[in-house]
């Protein structure tokens, strides 16, 4: 794993806060398994769910003092070392991407989103980023659409029709 | 290339104005309301190249479980009436309103075709110490809370079966839930429970080879696949008033589909359906064929919701009663 | 005499021999993507193959699945996004490796010890099939809840350097596991009242979310780094690793047809356990677990190909599935006229040993496609992270969709990409919370089984874990692995044992 191997000895900037988001989600969530079925017995639905969120709540208590304890790191800063502009920018990028999926349909916005984050990572001329935006939405559209028959979400362009009519001048 | 972009354009163009006078003219998308593997899957997936041939378009099945049925259902109402998405189903959806689980059933959908209906039967282990519904009873009364008995759930076969048997005979069991009939069947082999209502196709292969027993067919006559099973109303004639029951496959469109749509569909499924590989495959595995549509189907549906919605309010465990949504006693 | 020649029947024909090949090959790459699931493509393959004679049609599925279940370890070796959740486990060795330049050695030996694995389930399948199932099915609710207990004990091994963020982290999995209606009363757990939460929140979304998008989005981190160039020169693994981790791959595959042979357990569990095994039984690896062991990959991989014929045990002997893929073989068969259940091996005396032919010869496929693509697939690696960052994302999201064709599968997935993303920021291992969601409902509904059937009584359950066999020696294992790898034993019992040995 990535950050494994950094045996903790300082506190990163944000880490504070995201332990203490844990431990009210936990609590939060151990209500919600409350609300299941209560105390009521063992075989209930809401048994299971308690345990686990009860370790939750425990486990995130510890996490929560234990980064406490820890000194900060020293020239560290969230905007900086946690959460990069460029990574903030790409979750951005594939929000609206999830967004915009169902409504433009699977083909336009694969390829809006292909094109502007190749363009934007890889940073070469706009013919070159189009042809790998091109060439691999369609080895992608091939194996998922054709060849899997996964119908993925057909928004504004009619593809069904455009599959039909293209099989017509083989019949 | 000329060819392809001129019938792109030429397609193009007739969507705007979609007609249906050469329905199908493109892929239909049949949404399978089970997963993969499973007995609504295996029978839609028997049928469709059947269909395929009749209507001479490809039929591409999307298995989309989940919410007891809720989910396919929602998914089908959201997409355009064109006749292009059907929904292939099982019984599940006809008492989504009683158990609250959902505002849509069947009766909001137009049925292309009642596939084919099972038959409910009580099962017990090979080496139970009763061998028939009567002595099961008694047994059941003379060690009261030690049989083992599975189920599938709130609003599943076996618990409207054991809703049945309720309001006829009063037992004391442990019920012990399981995901479906699959593992709850396997479980009865290993002996983890004693007793468990389930579909004939299911359990008939296990029987032939004795590896569980069945007490009781569920219905008001003998089945020819296993003539030596005595019906349950020889045991309790009150059943007679719930039975025959049991779960179907169909076929469903979104309401207001333009006729010739649903009309093209209905002939087709119905001229698949008497497929002889079909008709093999199902009565073989103790399936009886429905083969209707128009309204001798939604009769159907209509009885089949609601004896199932009474016997669940009865029985204690809908979430409403069924005078709400003006579901009439059986 | 009959049976060898149904077993060669595939071998020998070579239309059969095609389409084994055939299917291997294509079962690679879909076990390679993830959200393309094994079980997804032989569901398709069942309507495409409708009107085949079911001989060619199962050659095409049985190449399919054992080439799926070992293509999943591809993408989990190379770019740490396993391509079905029974390559979590080599992930976790497998990513570290490629890091260092030796993807192709990784894939070399995986593919060795997965052909390993899948013979020892083909051998096990073919000797022994029917007192193994008769042994699987009388597994009783409570021996299914402690060997979801086992496995969740596994966090131990998977925490990293906090057990507080693996036990936070593998409670967060099981949780997620329980939302939904309950399988067992219907009852609305963690749904909100949204009806797209019912069936839960899918084991893949998470897993490809946890891996796929958190690791893509670690790695813009690292843009201006060039890529590691792969060492391709040894793709063979050298003959001295494959005998010094020959008896890992043994014992570790034995665990993966057990488990797979169980009706309620997969590949899935079987790697991750292997996983395990191998983390206890190797004293000094060469290289810690976690950056990069040898061990670590080889566990799971011989494990999850092992299932394979483990899953096929009860499946042929009597009509039950071993796993999902098995269920399709089940409605495969049930097409196509066969009647699968405990009379086929009677009915369809064939069938049999033609499946283990088949298997096998698919197993040889896995071996000679596997070896022989590594070159090219490792260059995914060194392909420019510009291009291939916003491909893991396109592919993450299409593979999401595909799992259920939801919309709600991929904002999960994002979700938890992010989430992922902060978790290993700040040193969460997320490894646990896979295993969590895995083994939760196995947990959940064989605890609240288990005492139901003893009414509700704590006790009852407590001396009914004495009463069998099989009971006692899974509570005896867990009690051991608790009190091995507690405080209670490294801190006070160890340095007296070792004192007293040392005297």
């Amino acid at each position: 794993m990535s950050s494994q191997f950094s045996s903790q000895k300082t506190r990163k900037p944000g880490e504070r806060t995201f332990g203490l988001l844990l431990v009210l989600g936990s609590v939060y969530l151990f209500f919600q398994a409350y609300s299941i079925a209560g105390f009521s017995e063992l075989s209930s639905a809401g048994a299971f769910p308690m345990a686990t969120s009860a370790a939750m709540v425990l486990a995130s208590c510890i996490i929560f003092v234990n980064t406490l304890k820890l000194p900060a790191a020293k020239g560290e800063r969230f905007a900086h070392n946690c959460l990069p502009p460029m990574v903030a920018i790409i979750m951005a990028l594939i929000l609206v991407y999830a967004v915009i999926l169902e409504s433009l349909g699977f083909i336009l916005s694969s390829f809006l989103f292909l094109f502007i984050t190749i363009q934007f990572l890889y940073r070469r001329s706009v013919l070159t980023t189009l042809s790998i935006t091109l060439l691999s939405l369609m080895v992608v559209y091939v194996i998922f659409r054709l060849a899997f028959q996964v119908v993925l979400p057909e928004g504004i362009v009619p593809e069904r029709e455009i599959i039909a009519s293209i099989k017509a001048l083989w019949r | 290339m000329k060819k392809i972009t001129f019938a792109l354009l030429a397609t193009l163009s007739l969507t705007s104005t979609a007609s249906f006078a050469d329905y199908p003219n493109k892929d239909i998308q049949g949404v399978i309301m089970w997963g993969a593997g499973g007995s609504t899957d295996n029978v839609m997936r028997s049928i469709a190249p059947h269909v395929e041939k009749e209507l001479g378009t490809d039929l591409i099945l999307t298995n989309k479980s989940g919410g007891v049925g809720a989910i396919s259902m929602k998914y089908v109402d959201k997409k355009k009436a064109d006749g292009y998405t059907l929904l292939m189903g099982a019984e599940n959806p006809q008492m989504h309103r009683v158990l609250g689980l959902s505002n849509i059933d069947y009766s909001d959908m137009i049925p292309i075709s009642l596939l084919a209906r099972g038959t409910p039967m009580i099962m017990a282990r090979s080496d139970a110490p009763y061998d028939t519904m009567q002595e099961f009873i008694d047994y059941a009364k003379a060690n009261p809370n030690k049989v083992k008995l599975g189920s599938t759930g709130k609003g599943g076969l076996t618990s409207i079966v054991l809703a049945m048997l309720a309001s006829q005979v009063e037992l004391d069991y442990i019920s012990i839930p399981y995901k479906g009939d699959g593992p709850a069947l396997t479980a009865l082999q290993g002996g983890a429970i004693d007793v468990m209502p389930a579909v004939l196709g299911a359990a008939i292969e296990h029987i032939k080879a004795g590896r569980m027993k069945a007490l009781s067919m569920v219905d008001v006559e003998r089945n020819p696949l296993l003539p030596n099973v005595a019906p349950i109303t020889d045991t309790l004639p009150g059943m007679k008033a719930y039975l025959p029951w049991g779960p179907f496959f169909g076929v469903f469109v979104k309401k207001d589909t333009p006729d010739d749509a649903v009309k093209t569909l209905q002939a087709a499924f119905k001229k698949a359906a008497v497929n002889p590989d079909f008709v093999s495959l199902m009565e073989k595995s103790g399936y009886t064929i429905m083969n209707t549509s128009g309204a001798e189907a939604s009769s159907f549906l209509e009885t089949y919701r609601s004896t199932s919605s009474w016997l669940v309010y009865d029985a204690g465990f809908s979430k409403f009663s069924p005078e709400k949504f003006s579901i009439s006693k059986p | 005499m009959d049976s060898l020649s149904f077993f060669a029947m595939s071998w020998l024909s070579p239309e059969l021999l095609g389409l084994t090949a055939l299917g291997t090959f294509l079962g690679i790459y879909v076990g390679a993507i993830p959200g393309l699931s094994v079980t997804m493509a032989v569901s398709i393959l069942i309507s495409f193959t409708f009107s085949w004679d079911v001989n060619n049609a199962l050659c095409l599925m049985i190449g399919v699945y054992m080439g799926g279940v070992y293509g999943g370890s591809r993408t989990a070796i190379l770019l740490n996004i396993p391509g079905a959740p029974s390559a979590i486990a080599t992930a976790l060795d497998g990513f570290p490796l490629a890091r260092k330049g030796l993807a192709g050695e990784a894939i070399g030996l995986s593919t060795v010890m997965s052909v390993i694995g899948g013979f020892v389930g083909i051998i096990v399948l073919a000797l022994a099939a029917p007192s193994i199932s008769e042994f699987a099915i009388t597994f009783q609710p409570r021996d299914y809840m402690m060997l979801g207990i086992l496995g969740i004990l596994l966090v131990g091994s998977l925490s990293g350097n906090s057990l507080a963020k693996g036990i936070f982290a593998g409670a967060l999995g099981l949780l997620i596991g329980t939302v939904g209606l309950d399988p067992m009363t219907v009852e609305e757990r963690f749904t909100f009242g949204v009806i797209e939460l019912w069936d839960g929140i899918n084991p893949i979304a998470v897993m490809i979310g946890m891996f796929g998008i958190s690791e893509a989005l670690h790695q813009l981190h690292h843009m201006d780094k060039a890529v590691i160039k792969q060492k391709i020169s040894r793709i063979i693994p050298k003959w001295v690793d494959i005998k010094k981790y020959l008896p890992l791959s043994l014992q570790t595959s034995f665990i993966g047809v057990i488990i797979g042979a169980l009706p309620g357990t997969g590949g899935d569990i079987a790697a991750l356990m292997a996983y395990d095994h191998a983390k206890r039984v190797t004293k000094n690896p060469d290289v810690p677990f976690g950056e990069g062991a040898k061990e670590g990959l080889i566990a799971p991989e011989s494990a999850n190909n092992a299932a394979v014929g483990g899953a096929y045990i009860p499946m042929l002997t009597l009509g039950i599935p071993g796993d999902a893929v098995t269920a399709v073989f089940i409605g495969a068969l049930f097409i196509h006229g066969l009647n699968p259940g405990p009379l086929l091996m009677i009915e369809q005396p064939h069938m049999f040993w033609f499946t283990v032919g088949n298997l096998a010869l698919a197993n040889i496929f896995v071996l000679i496609f596997g070896l022989t693509g590594i070159r090219m697939f490792s260059k995914i690696v060194e392909c420019p992270k510009g291009i291939l960052i916003p491909l893991i994302f396109l592919l993450s999201i299409v593979g999401a969709y595909a799992i259920n064709n939801a919309i709600t599968d991929i904002w999960w997935m994002l979700a938890f990409g992010v989430f992922g993303y902060f978790m290993r920021l700040y040193g969460f291992p997320v490894g646990p919370v896979i295993l969590g969601v895995i083994l939760s409902s196995l947990t959940d509904e064989n605890w609240r089984r288990a005492i139901l059937t003893e009414r509700g009584s704590v006790t009852d359950l407590f001396i009914h874990l004495f009463s069998s066999p099989l009971s006692t020696v899974l509570f005896m294992s867990i009690a051991l692995i608790l009190f091995t790898q507690t405080p209670v034993w490294s801190k006070w019992m160890k340095p007296k044992l070792a004192r007293r040995f040392s005297n």
